[in-house]
């Protein structure tokens, strides 16, 4: 080789690393690199599967970057993300064609322990009508200490009578203060869904921020 | 014309093209002196020829840190254009500044934590990367704040203190457990909340 070329041999390795840096520097900031081989294959599998199945696959992307975010054994991610897959797939299933937050919401709700009879009662509603904010104070109030069935109960008849995001967000609000000044969940549930007013979903008026 | 009339001819011409011709030395010297005298030929230019076949020479030492230094822009200049995602980013991190989608809403998050040294927000919309969304505190108080733009729908987070204590907040609903022994907090964002 001339001594010119050799000469230059540092430069062109330089000018093509250059090239190829941008695209190395946003592969090293992947999270899922972060994962063993085995397990990130197991968990995009998973949610290609949603994506094929009609599923919030985000939901599960999500679930796997918050586990990667707090550090947790891979093998435990990929435990948690196909719970989660089935939970999304009973959810679809038992309310059919709904939004894929009505999906989510919902199996958050399976997720805390609902059974999947009892979610039923959401499978028809009125045009327009969401059950996204009903579905949230009832996961809270099952993770809060309410017995599944008390919470299952309170939550459905509501939704039938009609409840609006209003009425949910007032209930929730008054358990959890009784909860946090010392009363039993389940009791503060019985006392307060007793003095809850039902609206019809005519009257409702804007919805609370959760 | 016969064969061997052709064949005569041929091997006139063959002993005639191989006969020795007498030059004269000089003129010879004179012609090749006037040929080295005029300049190389432009060769075709192409990209390849250029990054392969320079015109120019470095020492070795200089070429190398040419070479370091163009490969330190390149990773700096990836480093500002991809977000941890590997996203592009040419956008202001926070809502007030951002230009929302149509269908985003823009969410006011408050968190109290008087001791807290640094607070951020985590959730399923920014990845739960602790980085992407700091909260600023307000001043002589001990409350957080932050706003960003959150589509229509229901969402999960968590608050961040001091880099490694999760916090679900206290003011919202709580989603059950995440499996990974950490409280999350649900928000659901209507269109025009």
């Amino acid at each position: 080789m001339k001594r010119s070329s050799l000469r230059s041999l540092p430069l062109r390795a330089g000018a093509l690393l250059c090239l190829a840096a941008v695209p190395a520097v946003a592969q090293e900031t992947d999270p899922f690199n972060k994962l063993d081989p085995n397990n990130r294959f197991s968990i995009e599998l998973m949610i290609d599967s949603a994506r094929n199945a009609g599923l919030p696959s985000d939901a599960l992307r999500s679930l796997a970057l918050e586990g990667i975010a707090l550090k947790i054994d891979g093998k435990r991610i990929v435990d948690r993300v196909r719970r989660e897959f089935t939970l999304l797939r009973t959810a679809r299933t038992t309310l059919g064609p709904v939004s894929d937050e009505e999906v989510k919401a919902a199996a958050a709700v399976l997720n805390a322990g609902a059974k999947p009879a009892q979610l039923a009662a959401f499978k028809t509603r009125e045009q327009g009508r969401s059950d996204l904010q009903a579905f949230t104070i009832w996961a809270d109030l099952i993770t809060r200490g309410v017995p599944s069935e008390e919470a299952s109960s309170a939550i459905s008849k509501l939704w039938e009578d009609g409840a609006d995001d209003a009425i949910f967000y007032g209930l929730w609000k008054s358990v959890q203060t009784d909860i946090s000044q010392g009363l039993n969940p389940g009791a503060a549930l019985q006392n307060r869904i007793r003095e809850t007013p039902v609206r019809t979903p005519q009257s409702k008026g804007a919805p609370p921020e959760g | 014309m016969i064969d061997s009339e052709q064949h005569t001819y041929i091997d006139m011409i063959a002993r005639e093209a191989r006969r020795p011709v007498a030059t004269d030395r000089a003129a010879r010297e004179r012609i090749m002196t006037l040929v080295r005298s005029e300049p190389a030929p432009h060769r075709r230019s192409s990209v390849w020829a250029a990054i392969f076949q320079p015109r120019f020479s470095l020492s070795p030492a200089v070429s190398t840190l040419l070479a370091a230094g163009l490969v330190g822009i390149g990773v700096i200049a990836g480093a500002f254009a991809m977000n941890r995602d590997g996203h592009q980013v040419g956008q202001p991190r926070f809502a007030a500044a951002q230009r929302l989608p149509v269908s985003d809403t823009v969410v006011k998050f408050v968190f109290v934590a008087p001791q807290a040294e640094h607070v951020s927000l985590v959730g399923d919309f920014n990845g739960w990367d602790a980085s992407k969304t700091p909260m600023v505190r307000s001043e002589h108080s001990g409350l957080w704040t932050v706003t960003l733009p959150l589509p229509e729908g229901r969402h999960l987070y968590a608050f961040v203190v001091d880099g490694n204590s999760w916090s679900a907040d206290p003011n919202a609903p709580f989603a059950p457990d995440d499996g990974f022994g950490h409280a999350n907090s649900v928000r659901i964002v209507n269109r025009g909340s």
